[in-house]
């Protein structure tokens, strides 16, 4: 079968603990190996950055990105990042690209290849469109996929949560996993998706969910044990309340306490905090707005259950897309924007808004410097997740912008210089001068994501490791990424080599080939004791016969949707 | 006796999936909880006038001839074409839609789904000021008000109203119909007006005036509200901006008795301009009535494969967008396309006059499982299953919900999946003997 | 000065799209280096000596280039796309989208123009001297910003959505326009010497002018006095107040 080497490259494996060491890579039918014969293919990678291919634990990638592309036909033609935006014709390998913030489907498989990304985790998929997220996936080329399941406001787990009925909320998110094909638990601001179908909305983690009588803390810790019961890869992945909102650090200062007692299954954080920069503002109003990093990072450095990722702000046009309902409705009114919404059934909502982050605002000047205080203020790198929250923050082909920015103080200093001064006093930035390694960027763009997600086959360039790799244009020791910013920013934006699955896929930041991806699910429910799964099921089919508007078989996302899958079974684990 | 339940009724947006069908040696025996419209499309499969086999014109008559044949030539036309149209795929599966765009990028053509003369400018508005949607259980769950503008449920989507909007309980709305207030707002009395609670007859082509008052009225601006607005007296006015307001939850559903008036996608843009107003004292939402079952579905398909919803061009390699122009019918009125491909759709009855002209102008390949006024005109005709009935595939209902439709029966005609595949596959080894 | 006359050769059905023909494009440039420029003719590509008779007379800068187009060009688009500086005359009918995202220059179209002309307008001059169809001086589809500066003068009428989502620049009709012109004004200028129907919805800033009659009057407009403009007295209307606007709407 397929054999390929890659000679002389300068591997940066931080699962493996290797730091920009020379070696060699073999591979061979689509997975790293000791050795190849010697008929294999040859790659020189000539001393030049080697590492996994990268993954995004949180991206809008299908789904909802749908409506967004719906309300932005402008954005199609949108090219800031010379190569990786806009209108680019059809080839004879690649089908016609569109788009920066909302791409089309080929776009974003293509694109995210030439940045070295080979996985992506969908951040939220609606249960009950479930099909929808997966016919997106099989749209993406290339890239395998996986998605997080909207569970923080369905009726079904407060009801549970409410009667204090853990094992049936394990049955029920078991099965729901299995229905939507999902990977893990997502929860968005849990209980305001709820009261967003009256309108309404929760401000603090003990506001009582409109005619559930239960409250965001008890969703919080019930989902959180239940995923733990379930020996789940992933922790609940949350979205706090309040999200964007001054002051709401402290709501998120709650939800990180109040799951400290969890205890975790497996080697891994018990929660994930999505997009922190988004939850970190102190001030009781916008007039007061400052960062927040402070204390946040104050709290994680010293404790362990769990992780975050940063939502780093691009300045520029971006595309805010979210399960929080009430939240959109707010940043429409108060950006005089375009307003989408989309709640659902007995489920949850959505919310999709286009925002443009200007540096000569105030306010979005300390949101950009926030993601960067998180992730240089939180000393351990396996805590920490490279996102835009794409393409909330912004676009996901800025990541090398952002990485650039994590790399060198002197960049970041030059863009502060240029801030408007009030910005400058409500953040913490100009004062920190750490320079994350590349090193420490593998950490957070795949080995943590390995961790944290418990897939032990991607993110590292271990034997037995899938052959996804990302080989750069830069050789490690000879470049000074705080003073050589540009020059890395450019040479992360676009992979010498780009392989997937064994495949080589980019070439000169060309594609090449396009293979098409795998999509992960999780299957628990051999977890779930067979007279609980009756009964749970029992509640399930009340639902649908009540009020569900589609019939449960129907509901199920079937084989079909899944052509190439990869199941994890959590029995096994 | 095969008997198939939680089947989906393959005619309008509705898209009810609690049909019960009966099978006996491949042939339906029983169909049940379907609509009059929805039996019909179903039974009729062996009633109505099928396509039995692929047609050629030759010396102005449609001869018998091979897929083979059909498929070459219809290959041909696409190839040799400097801008052809590809149009209809609304009732067909998104697998089928997925792999017409793919034939309309590698022939350089321009692709349009039936929406171009139905909610196409629902989309429209879309990009203008966003959609405030939800699914439609919330409406069945949750509404106290139920709104439908220029849209009549009982003919057109007649188990909507008990499935979704006016009779259907839910949670919050164990009362059904009598829980819910129901208006009306159209251009005459339909028959869901005579079953409504309010109905508010707004003058032809007047509701975009219509929706601006009510949005004065929702803000507080009553003093700008003319006595009479598009036909209706400022004292209604009033009262339906304070039943909106004063509702729980609210839904609009909206159909081509906006989308296709005077004003046309402006209608669908105020409409979300007076719900982003309205959702700061209560809940509301809208909805479109989309007809064909499946014209969401080729929204969605289209949206996330081409960066646009529908009326995509490429003929110049990259998708280009711009309704106006790129349109079925802006291309067909112009003249300005020398071929078409018509699948599951039958412009030969819908379109304007002129742009029919066209039509019978130029090469014309079909693509449909029956005889009709399009079959007058092509010069290419290519029978193919019915989905939903004989062949299996995704559909979109009108709140963006996917559903997997079922198989009934068997067929010896292809799917639309299969007939667009092999054309595909015939275009690329044109272009390579090319 | 340098002058370069483009004679259509045979009259196409199937749209070219001729976004080249512009003087910032052609300065400098020979009759064999112009007829040279490849062009898409439907999904194919031509060249513009293909489809054009090409005379140049003299050698400029994109500021003296004067373009002179004879025949019916009313299915080539985008002419003059995106230009900077000089001028284009086209001496008949002329398909969409003409003088789209110009910023500097002038174009004169003696005959009708079709959809779109001088939309996303930045700078420079256009005038029609015919009738223009839909959307003159708009924005993209999507886009919140549409023209935001020059000037475009119609002399015949126009149809509907004139100069939707404009932002700046001023636009003159000088007969009628249809329906639901300055749509969400954003502080353009626009004057109609004739007749408009609803006219003027989502005004945030800006001045719309119109010398006839309104029909069917937008529900969204607080009456506020009266109003001098160019020594005659319009009534003078303020809003649209829905979105809190400022805009001026002036009317008989």
């Amino acid at each position: 079968m397929s054999e390929l080497i890659i000679k002389n490259a300068a591997v940066c494996d931080p699962l493996n603990g290797i730091n920009c060491e020379k070696m060699d890579i073999a591979v061979k039918d689509g997975k790293i190996v000791e050795s190849v014969s010697s008929n294999a293919d040859t790659i020189d990678a000539k001393g030049k950055l080697t590492m996994a291919g990268a993954i995004d634990g949180h991206t809008h990638c299908a789904g909802k990105i749908n409506v967004g592309r719906l309300m932005s036909p402008h954005d199609m033609r949108m090219n800031p990042v010379n190569g990786l935006s806009g209108l680019q014709p059809a080839t004879s390998v690649t089908r016609a690209q569109a788009g920066y913030n909302t791409p089309n489907t080929f776009a974003l498989g293509y694109r995210y290849s030439k940045l070295g990304y080979t996985t992506l985790s969908e951040a939220a998929i609606s249960m009950m469109a479930a099909k929808h997220t997966h016919e997106e996936f099989e749209s993406i080329p290339i890239l395998d996929k996986w998605g997080l399941t909207l569970f923080g406001n369905n009726w079904q787990v407060m009801n549970y949560v409410r009667d204090e009925e853990p094992e049936k909320l394990a049955a029920y998110l078991a099965w729901g996993l299995r229905a939507t094909r999902g990977f893990g638990i997502k929860v968005v601001n849990p209980g305001g998706g709820e009261a967003w179908g009256w309108g309404k909305n929760v401000t603090s983690i003990d506001d009582e969910v409109p005619d559930f009588d239960v409250t965001p803390r008890e969703i919080l810790v019930e989902l959180a044990k239940a995923n733990e019961d379930l020996n789940l890869p992933h922790s609940i992945h949350v979205h706090c309340n309040n999200l964007g909102k001054p002051g709401n650090y402290e709501t998120t200062l709650d939800t990180m306490k109040i799951m400290e007692g969890i205890k975790a299954a497996r080697d891994r954080q018990v929660l994930h905090l999505a997009h922190l920069q988004f939850h970190a503002y102190a001030g009781n109003s916008w007039r007061e707005f400052e960062s927040a990093s402070t204390q946040l990072a104050d709290y994680i450095n010293t404790k362990d259950h769990l992780t975050f990722d940063m939502g780093q702000v691009i300045f520029g046009p971006a595309m805010t897309m979210t399960a929080d309902g009430p939240l959109e409705y707010s940043n429409a009114r108060m950006l005089h924007s375009k307003w989408s919404n989309k709640d659902v059934e007995l489920e949850d909502g959505a919310g999709v808004v286009p925002i443009v982050y200007s540096p000569k605002s105030f306010v979005n000047s300390v949101q950009w410097a926030i993601g960067l205080e998180l992730a240089l203020l939180v000393d351990d790198p396996w805590k920490v997740m490279f996102t835009t929250d794409s393409p909330n923050g912004g676009s996901f082909v800025n990541y090398p912008e952002a990485y650039s920015l994590l790399m060198s103080a002197k960049k970041r200093e030059q863009i502060i210089e240029t801030l408007p001064e009030l910005a400058i006093d409500r953040m913490v930035l100009p004062g920190i001068d750490r320079e994350l390694s590349f090193y420490e960027l593998a950490v957070m763009t795949r080995a943590l994501q390995s961790k944290m997600f418990s897939v032990d086959t991607i993110g590292h360039l271990g034997i037995g490791a899938n052959a996804d790799i990302a080989i750069y244009d830069i050789i490690p020791d000879k470049i000074d990424a705080g003073i050589e910013h540009e020059k890395v920013k450019q040479a992360l934006s676009a992979t010498s080599y780009t392989i997937k699955s064994g495949n080589l896929v980019v070439q000169d930041g060309e594609i090449v080939s396009s293979p098409r991806g795998k999509t992960y699910w999780v299957n628990a429910s051999g977890r779930v004791p067979s007279e609980i799964n009756e009964v749970t099921l029992k509640d399930i089919q009340n639902n649908f016969r009540k009020y569900y508007t589609v019939a449960m078989s129907n509901y199920v996302v079937d084989d079909h949707y899944l052509p190439n899958p990869i199941e994890i079974n959590t029995q096994e684990a | 006796m095969n008997v198939i339940t939680d089947a989906i009724c393959p005619f309008c947006g509705s898209l009810c999936d609690d049909l019960t069908i009966k099978v006996e040696n491949n042939k339906i025996t029983d169909i049940q909880r379907a609509c009059v419209l929805g039996h019909n499309k179903i039974a009729g499969v062996t009633d109505h006038a099928r396509i039995e086999a692929p047609l050629v014109r030759k010396d102005g008559e449609l001869v018998e001839t091979t897929y083979e044949d059909a498929i070459e030539r219809a290959a041909e036309i696409l190839v040799n074409s400097k801008r052809a149209l590809s149009y209809g795929w609304s009732s067909t599966s998104c697998e089928a839609v997925s792999k017409a765009i793919e034939l309309a990028e590698e022939t350089g053509s321009v692709i349009d789904s039936c929406a171009n003369v139905c909610h196409g400018p629902t989309t429209l508005a879309v990009h203008e000021k966003g959609s405030p949607a939800a699914s439609l259980g919330q409406v069945k769950n949750r509404a106290d008000l139920v709104i439908f503008w220029g849209c009549n449920p009982v003919h057109a989507h007649p188990r909507h109203m008990s499935r979704y909007s006016m009779y259907a309980k839910g949670f919050f709305t164990k009362k059904g119909r009598k829980g819910r207030h129901i208006a009306v707002v159209d251009v005459r009395e339909t028959d869901t007006a005579k079953i409504a609670d309010t109905y508010v007859q707004v003058d032809p082509g007047c509701d975009f005036m219509l929706l601006q008052a009510i949005r004065s009225a929702i803000n507080d601006n009553e003093d700008v509200i003319p006595e009479i607005v598009g036909g209706v007296p400022k004292e209604t006015i009033l009262e339906l901006a304070t039943m909106m307001k004063e509702a729980r939850f609210s839904c609009v559903f909206y159909g081509m008795g906006t989308t296709q008036t005077r004003s046309k996608y402006k209608n669908g843009d105020a409409v979300s301009s007076l719900l982003y107003d309205l959702n700061q004292y209560s809940k509301s939402v809208m909805i479109p009535m989309r007809g064909h079952y499946n014209v969401t579905g080729f929204g969605q398909v289209c949206n996330w494969e081409t960066g646009y919803p529908n009326a995509v061009d490429f003929t110049r390699k990259f998708a280009y967008y711009n309704p106006g122009e790129t349109g079925a019918s802006d291309t067909l009125l112009r003249g300005d396309v020398d071929a078409a491909l018509v699948a599951a759709a039958d412009p030969g009855s819908h379109f304007a006059q002129e742009a029919v002209k066209c039509l019978a102008k130029i090469p014309l390949i079909q693509i449909d499982p029956y005889h009709n006024p399009t079959t007058e005109l092509a010069d290419i005709v290519i029978p193919a299953a019915v989905v939903g009935v004989e062949a299996e595939g995704t559909a979109y209902r009108m709140d963006s919900i996917p559903l997997r439709m079922k198989k009934f029966i068997d067929t010896d005609f292809k799917s639309d999946e299969q007939i667009v595949t092999d054309i595909l596959e015939k275009v690329r080894e044109l272009k390579r003997g090319a | 000065m340098q002058k370069v006359t483009l004679t259509l050769r045979e009259k196409n059905r199937i749209p070219i799209v001729a976004d080249s023909i512009t003087p910032d494009n052609f300065a400098g440039l020979s009759d064999r280096d112009i007829e040279q420029i490849p062009v898409w003719h439907g999904n194919s590509q031509v060249f513009l000596g293909d489809i054009f008779e090409v005379v140049v007379d003299g050698s400029d800068t994109a500021e003296n280039v004067v373009i002179e187009i004879n025949g019916d060009v009313s299915r080539i688009k985008r002419i003059g796309q995106g230009m900077t500086a000089g001028e284009i005359i086209i001496n008949g009918n002329v398909d969409m989208h003409c003088g789209c995202t110009m910023s500097g220059g002038k174009i004169t179209v003696n005959g009708h123009a079709d959809n779109w002309i001088g939309c996303d307008m930045r700078g420079g001059e256009i005038e029609v001297n015919g009738n223009a169809k839909y959307y003159v001086g708009s924005g993209y589809r999507g886009d919140t910003t549409g023209m935001t500066g020059g000037k475009i003068t119609i002399n015949g009428n126009v149809l509907d959505f004139l100069a939707e989502h404009m932002s700046g620049g001023e636009i003159h009709v000088k007969g009628d326009a249809g329906l639901l012109l300055g749509l969400a004004n954003n502080g353009g200028t626009i004057i109609v010497d004739g007749d408009a129907t609803m006219a003027a919805g989502e005004m945030k800033k800006g001045l719309i002018v119109i010398k006839g009659t309104v029909h069917e009057m937008l529900p969204v407009y607080r009456e506020d006095g009266t109003e001098e403009f160019n020594g005659e007295t319009y009534r003078k209307f303020t809003g649209d107040v829905n979105i809190r606007g400022k805009g001026t709407l002036l009317i008989k």
